[in-house]
This record gives C-alpha cells, structure tokens and sequence, in this order.
C-alpha cells in the first residue's frame, strides 16, 4: 500500500510548524517523534487511556486519534507550550501539594485537561473536574489529589 | 516479636524520637515532583535516538503445544527487517525467570501458555517489526490443556512442566483443628474465587541497549529492580557483570510485574540483539502485549471451613489455598507464603490448618502485583467473617472486635503481636467517622428498591519481605563540594515517592533541609546491589540505610564543625543546614560552607551504608514463627448503593484508617491510601482479565476496565493512625501495599448487607448481584408456592 505524504502547516505551542507527513501518522506521533514533544504520552493507542491529551484548536482531543493530515492550519497546545501560563503555575504548583503527580507518565495529560476546564469554567465543581478529567487514566493516586490540586487551583485563580 | 529480634532492634534504636524532628513527618513535596509537572522527566521512549532499531517480541497463539515448524522467511525478507531473533541467538542461557528455572526467553521447542514468547523481529521501524511478526509462520502440535489449578493437581491431568504442576506448596499447622471444631456450635464451609488482576502501570515495559566498543552493553529500561535485572541479563548473555550497566530510567508505574520477568524480557531482547547487531535496539510492549505477557495477580480458588464457638469466639479454621500460576511460578513462590501467612486475616483463630498449592496451568503466568497473595486471603476471609456473624445473628462488627488481634493476642502463624499493633485505633476511626451504630439501625428499616449496606474489613499486613528473602539494601550518600547531598540506591521511584521519604530520613538525621538533597539515576555499574525494590520496603529498609548512611556523615561534619568553631564535637549541633555552638547559638557554620570545609580537609564525604533485617524465622514443617517483624494494620468501612432492579451498585463512601507507624510524608502516605483503595476497587467491582482456553480476551483498555475518575466514590475519608513498629526508622511501616487489600471484601460484605446476595467470586460485578438477587426471588417464589400446597 502507497502511502501518500501531505503537507501540513500547523500552529503548534505558538509557533508555526510545517511538516511532510503521511497519511497514518497520527497527531501524537508528529507531535512526539518529529516535533519532539515528550509530554506527549503513548500509553494505548487505541484512544483508551488519554495520555496523549493535548488541546486542538482549543479543544481536548487523544492526540493518537486524530490524523497528522487533518491538522492543516490547526492550533495545537501540549504541555511545553503551557509552562509559562499563569493558571497552569498555579495547577502545577497545587499537583506538587497534594501529591498528584506520582509515577507523572500521566501528569502531562492531566494538566493539559486542568488547564482546559478551569479556563473555560472559572468555579467547577468536584464533578464537574471528575467528567473534566474522565478520558484520561491515572493508576497511582486514584484520582482524589487531582481532584483536589485542580478545585484549590480554581479556588486562588478567582479575582 | 521475638527476644532475639527485639535484641537486635535495641542496637538500632533510631535517632530523633527524643528530640525535635525535622523533615520526618512533614507533608514534604516529593523530590521528583517539579520534574514530573513540568512534562520533563526522561522515560525510555523519549530518549529514542535516529538510528535506533525496533525489537518486537511474538508469542504463542496456542496454549499448550510444540512447535512443528518455524517458518522466518517471509518476515526476514521484508524490507526494513534486520534480524529475526530466537532461542538460538540467545549467547548464554536461555532463560527468563525470576525465582524457579522454569521459563525460557525463547521457546527453543514447547509452548506452555499464549505468553510464551518464541522471538523478536528487529526492524529499522516499529510499524515494520510489527507488520514483520504477523509475517512469522509458526506450525504446532498441541497438547493437551488445563486451565483450573484445581483440576491440575488431579493425578489425570496434563502435566504442564515434566516435574509435575505443583511448583510448591506450603502449610500451617497450629493448635488441635479437631479439638477447636469440637468446642465450636457453627461451622461454615465456603469457597471463594478470585481472578486475574493485570497491574495496568500507565507505562508499559520498555527497554533500550546500547552496545560499547569494548563488548560491554548499557541497558535502559521501565523496571523495578535494576540489579535484578542485571543478573537475568548476565545469565542470558553470558557476560561478567562488569560488562552489563543496567540503569533504570523513569518508570511510569510500575506495581509488581516490573519486579519479575517482563523488565527481563523486553531488556534481554534488546540485549541480545545490539550486542549481535552492534547498533542500539528498542524494544517496547504495546499495551496488548504487555497485559497478555506480564505477570498478573494470582486466581486463588479458598476454601474455609470455620467454627465458632456459641459466644462468638473463632475456635478453628481449616483452609485450602490453590494459586493458579499459570505456566510458570514467578514470583508465586513467594506469594503463596504471604497468601497462607495471612489466610485468618485479623483475627485470633487458636487453632489453624491450612494447606497452600502453587499450580501451575496453560494460563498465561502471574506473579507480582501491588498486595502479592495478600488480598485473595483477606478477600476469603474477611468474607467468611461476615457470614460467621451472619449465621450468629452477631453484628459483623461486634463479632469482628471480638476476634479481632490486640497485643498479647497470637495470628495464624502463632506469632505473638506486640504492642505495636494499632488496630484497634483503626476500627475506632472508621466507625466513628462513618457513623456505623447510627446506620446500621436506619438501614435495618429499608423499604423500595434502592436499598443501602454497609461492608467492613480489617488489615493485618506482614511488613517488607519476610520469609521472601534476605531483606536488604544499600543507599549512598554523597556530599559535594558545593553541599549538594547525591543520594544513590539501586532502590527505585516508579510513582510512590517512596525514595522522597528515603531521603527525608536522611534529612532529618543529618539535620540538612530536602533542597540540598538530589537523587541519582539507579545505575548498577554506580549503585550497590540493593535487592529489588518490592513488597513496599523501600522507606522502612532504604529508610534504615539511609539512616545509618547519614549518621556516619552527620558525625563527620560535627568533627570539621567542632574544629572550626574552636569548640568539642559534643558542643555541636545540626540543625536545619547550620552547624552551631550549643553553649552560643550565634557562633555557627552555614552548610555550604561546611561540606567546603570537610572536602578542603580530606574527610570522606561519601558513605554507602547497608542495612539488612534480622532474619524473620519460621518454621517449614508446621508454618509457625515470626516470619514478619512488623505488621501494618488496618479498617475500612464502605457503603453501597444497589438498584434491586438491576443490580446496579456505586460505592458512595469509604472511610478507612491504617495504622502506619509514621508517617515520615503524611501526603504521600495519603497518595498510598488513595491510589492503593481506588486499585482496590477496581479489583472489587470491575476488573478481570479473562482467560478462554489459555487467551487473554480483553487485553485493552476498552475491555479491561479500571477505574476512571468518575468511578470513584463521592465520599472517601481517610485517617493515619500512628503507633510505632520496631523495624522502620522513625518506628515507620509499610504502606504502598496494604490500600489494595480491603476493598473487595468490603465491596462483597456491603453488597450483602444491602441485598442478601454474597458474591464469593470476584469481582462483584451488577451482572452478578442481579442474577443473585433473581435467585433470591427465585427461592422465595419455590417456598411461597411450596408453602400454598
């Protein structure tokens, strides 16, 4: 089977990012092997576990579900075009205080989705964060310190 | 605890309980933490280098069978394809097992499970080794199966190795069993079944070699233990030790199998393929192969037959225990002590026989996992409490404090429980905050379809390892010029943080905040064989060498201190970084300054220290003795709320409380209790890798479920209870293990309180519960009609 290169031109942590890519490659793979993107975890590929979270076009997506040749002129956020946002300070310092980075193959992902829900919902709920984080999977801290980094976090976020 | 080991324990009294602790008990933010939220720490996959090439394992379709015909052709010709790898290219001994010599790298000839692995297709590209292993031809001749470790000890049964399929077994025999059913008034048979658990670390197994000039090889890998794997990787090559680096990179999560053969597998490929090809090789699991290869969480089937005497007091326990290891024991032979160890549970049960068989089945192998035997046993026990007091029409909770272990009382081993045991401060806690006196009477009055329950368990858990070999380890510590304390052990962070609390141990002795602290990458080629880094010991066994490490330093940095403040050693004091004159506290030495000196001075700034337990003696014959020297305990309390029309169920709160000695970090410790219960309940109510004929069915994350973060309970209450041990530093215990174990006992006691149903195999699943509650209705319906006659 030929496969077939496209050429995408995409935004990717601020920064304008062409690329030859094939017709397979998902967007987890470019952003992780091509653009160097280690944040970006493959824990499944198979869009089960959420490691490979990150924002496109504003939206939270399993980046190995979605084709590298769908992303033309898209806006892609991983982690390590975040860490200079305020509010994700604020997430990753609550993370450190309550112990809601443990092995951290995880943690990526879950900040991404942090940053997502408080930034579009300046008060969530405890339920509103569980459905917030619910496609990504975390076997060390049984999810409650996540809970509580992410509800503190919005909690000092607040003017 | 015994005499001698209470002796030995008097020579390593710890430091700091008198004075004021520092760094020890505070909720201190984990050394790995900063690394961790910012994306950065360097996992194997994410050093993968151009150039490098891809190893992917295969493995047997079938069961049980030999190999007629390997046919490589196909997949050596594709392009992109390197090498195909087997049995043959192994330079040394075929073979990849953690204990008992059982299991091959490669299958040289007969299969035994769908696990087995017969080779590796090396390729330029994952996707061309993986499109390469569906190109191998492999042609068997099967062989007769079995499945059910019960089965497999009949004397018709196919014999899964030659020797026969009981790989071990083991007893207690303690007291009169006769005697103890003569004076009982209820007797109670059941059996229990559980199934397999897969580990389901977010990471899957991963190594990466890269071979030297010299004929040396550097291994990088997910794992465990490194110096574990380093003897495995010694054998297989063939190779001095010297020649074989083995460094653990970050691990993301790991819970058991990373401790047994799959680090040894996927590292040994690699191995053995960079060394024949002399270029990196990178050999990684999908998640499919990991959750079919790696070792899982025993099936037990536990038989009990308890009797009790008219007061409520347990008089005698028969117990059988199968353990279905699948095709190879793993790390079962250890397991199968600390599943018979604790088969009575909590409890004081005078007279005990129990028999335990390691068996091995055509179903892929299990070993390793967060609990390890720990909780199959408290699952049948805790559950045939709960009938017991049913029977005795005795509040569960009632019947459990009156046979609960408070020193002076003896467990199933005979071994006497000093007074360490915090166990009735646990159930305090639980009942308390879960209000039980309260609910059981407004649930006593139910009415609707929606009925609520409540589900109690109790923890004993033997401490560290235990009869499961020499408990030991090495930690170093390196002062630097600048101050930096390096901290060295070949005892490894996969997510616990238990490393953090290895460190803050050394903080504290030394009297140096945790921002001089750094930690080294375990390497063996630099680190001291440590043993494995398993059965949750890291704080309480690193913790000990950490321990003796820093006082050796600590004394050391008085002497220089000493000197330069013109002052005796003993009129120096340590304290937060700032080494001072007791008699004039102005008069002092900033730390930086300190180790400078020290350096400028030629003192030794680096000491390695080792620890090892005293020996946990036990005797082989009748299974008494102390075969732990400290043990975490533990209560937990959960409600339930179950639909009657389907079956339906949520866990809505649990309130749980472990008496862990210290708390050397109270939030990570927290992290334990929190990560290990959820885990728990997955075990409980939803997972279960499912074996047909010897294949894994749902080896996926959308088929194997486990738990999200709306599956969690609305309500989970957590306490630390304190009462020291004499074996942890700081009177520490272990606590990564131990959250794992309650839940599913609790889950199936609750289900039953709310429904009449007792599910005795796990997990609870509503399926299961609603076909329960049909035949409930069932029986009710026969004996109304039978009644009507």
């Amino acid at each position: 089977m030929a496969l077939s290169k496209h050429f995408v031109t995409m935004t990717v942590n601020g920064a304008e990012r062409s690329l030859h890519v094939d017709s397979t490659d998902s967007l987890m793979d470019i952003l992780r092997d091509r653009l160097d993107l280690k944040s970006v975890k493959d824990g499944c590929r198979s869009g089960d576990c959420g490691l490979c979270a990150v924002l496109l076009d504003g939206k939270l997506v399993n980046s190995c579900l979605v084709l590298a040749a769908q992303c033309r002129g898209s806006v892609v956020t991983t982690l390590e075009g975040l860490v200079e946002d305020p509010l994700m300070k604020v997430l990753q310092q609550k993370f450190l205080k309550y112990n809601a980075a443990q092995c951290g193959f995880c943690t990526p992902a879950m900040l991404v989705a942090a940053k997502d829900i408080v930034s579009k919902n300046a008060k969530p709920s405890e339920d509103e964060v569980r459905l917030g984080i619910s496609g990504i999977l975390c076997r060390c801290t049984g999810y409650y310190p996540i809970f509580h980094a992410i509800l503190e976090a919005a909690e000092e976020r607040k003017p | 605890m015994t005499p001698e080991v209470s002796h030995f324990l008097k020579g390593v009294k710890q430091k700091g309980e008198e004075g004021k602790l520092l760094y020890v008990g505070e909720s201190i933010e984990r050394i790995d933490g900063l690394e961790k939220v910012l994306g950065r720490p360097v996992y194997t996959g994410d050093m993968l280098a151009r150039g490098t090439l891809h190893a992917k394992l295969f493995h047997s379709s079938v069961a049980h069978g030999t190999i007629r015909d390997l046919d490589l052709s196909r997949a050596k010709g594709m392009p992109r394809v390197v090498d195909v790898i087997t049995w043959r290219d192994v330079p040394g001994i075929n073979e990849s097992s953690a204990v008992i010599p059982d299991r091959p790298l490669f299958s040289s000839g007969v299969v035994r499970s769908t696990a087995d692995l017969i080779g590796a297709v090396i390729a330029e590209t994952d996707a061309t080794a993986q499109d390469a292993v569906e190109a191998v031809k492999v042609t068997y001749d099967e062989l007769p199966t079995v499945f059910d470790p019960v089965e497999a000890m009949q004397p018709y049964a196919v014999k899964v190795h030659d020797e026969g399929n009981v790989a071990k077994q083991m007893k207690i025999r303690k007291g009169d069993i006769l005697k103890g059913f003569s004076s009982s008034s209820v007797v109670l048979e059941n059996t229990f079944r559980t199934q397999f658990q897969d580990a389901t670390p977010m990471e899957t197994e991963v190594g990466m070699a890269v071979p030297s000039a010299d004929g040396s090889v550097t291994v990088i890998g997910s794992m465990q233990s490194p110096h574990h794997t380093r003897a495995a990787l010694v054998k297989m090559l063939n190779m001095p030790a010297e020649k074989v680096r083995v460094v653990q990179a970050f691990t993301g999560g790991a819970f058991g199998p990373k401790s047994d053969e799959t680090p040894y597998d996927v590292c040994g490929a690699a191995a053995i393929a960079a060394l024949k090809l002399k270029k990196p090789v990178y050999c990684r699991m999908d998640r499919e192969e990991s959750m079919v290869m790696h070792t899982k969480r025993h099936p037990y089937v536990i038989r009990h037959k308890t009797g009790v005497s008219a007061d409520g007091k347990l008089q005698a326990d028969e117990v059988e225990l199968y353990l279905d290891t699948g095709a190879y024991a793993s790390l079962g032979v250890f397991v199968i002590g600390r599943g018979i160890f604790h088969c009575t549970g909590a409890y004081e049960v005078p007279n005990v026989k129990a028999d335990s068989y390691l068996v091995y089945t055509n179903n892929t192998y299990a070993g390793s996992l967060r609990g390890f035997g720990g909780p199959q046993a408290i699952f049948a026990m805790e559950s045939q409490m709960e009938d017991l007091a049913r029977k005795l029409s005795m509040d569960p909770l009632e019947f459990r404090m009156k046979n609960m272990l408070v020193p002076g009382k003896r467990n199933a081993t005979n071994a006497l429980i000093d007074s360490s045991c915090g166990l009735p401060q646990c159930v305090e806690k639980v009942v308390g905050s879960s209000d039980y006196w309260n609910k059981r009477k407004i649930f006593a009055n139910q009415v609707g379809q929606v009925k609520k329950g409540l589900g109690i368990a109790l923890l004993m858990h033997g401490n560290s390892l235990g009869p499961e070999g020499n408990d030991y380890a090495a930690v170093l510590l390196e002062v630097g010029r600048d101050g930096i304390i390096t901290v060295g052990t070949g005892l490894t962070e996969y997510g616990t943080g238990a490393i953090t609390g290895v460190i803050q141990v050394a903080a504290a002795v030394m009297g140096v905040p945790l921002k001089w602290f750094r930690l080294a990458r375990p390497n063996t080629a630099k680190h001291r064989e440590t043993g494995p880094t398993v059965a949750s010991r890291t704080v309480v066994i690193g913790g000990n060498a950490s321990r003796l490490a820093a006082e050796k330093l600590r004394k050391r940095l008085e002497l220089v201190a000493a000197d330069l403040l013109k002052v005796s050693q003993s009129d120096v004091s340590i304290e937060d970084g700032v080494a001072f004159d007791r008699a004039d506290t102005t008069r002092s030495v900033g730390w930086a300054d300190l180790a400078f000196e020290a350096h400028r001075r030629g003192v030794k700034m680096s000491e390695e220290s080792f620890f090892m337990a005293p020996p946990a003696p036990w005797d082989t014959e009748t299974g008494l003795g102390t075969p732990y020297l400290q043990y975490t305990w533990g209560a937990l309390i959960v409600e339930v709320q179950v639909d009657e029309s389907t079956g339906v169920y949520q866990v809505t709160d649990v309130h749980v409380a472990y008496d862990v000695g210290k708390a050397i970090n109270p939030t990570g410790v927290l992290g334990q209790i929190y990560g290990g219960t959820v885990q728990g309940l997955g075990y409980a109510m939803m997972e279960e890798l499912i074996h047909r004929e010897g294949k894994v069915v749902n080896p996926n994350l959308a088929d194997y479920y486990i738990p999200t973060s709306m599956d969690v309970p609305k309500n989970f209450k957590a306490f630390i209870v304190e009462v020291p041990g004499p074996l942890g530093p700081f009177g520490a215990k272990i606590v990564a293990e131990p959250p794992i174990v309650l839940p599913a006992p609790a889950v199936r006691n609750a289900v039953l309180d709310a429904t009449g149903v007792a599910v005795n195999d796990l997990p609870v699943t509503s399926e299961k519960v609603l076909m329960g509650l049909k035949r409930g209705l069932q029986k009710a319906s026969d004996q109304s009609s039978g009644a009507a006659k």
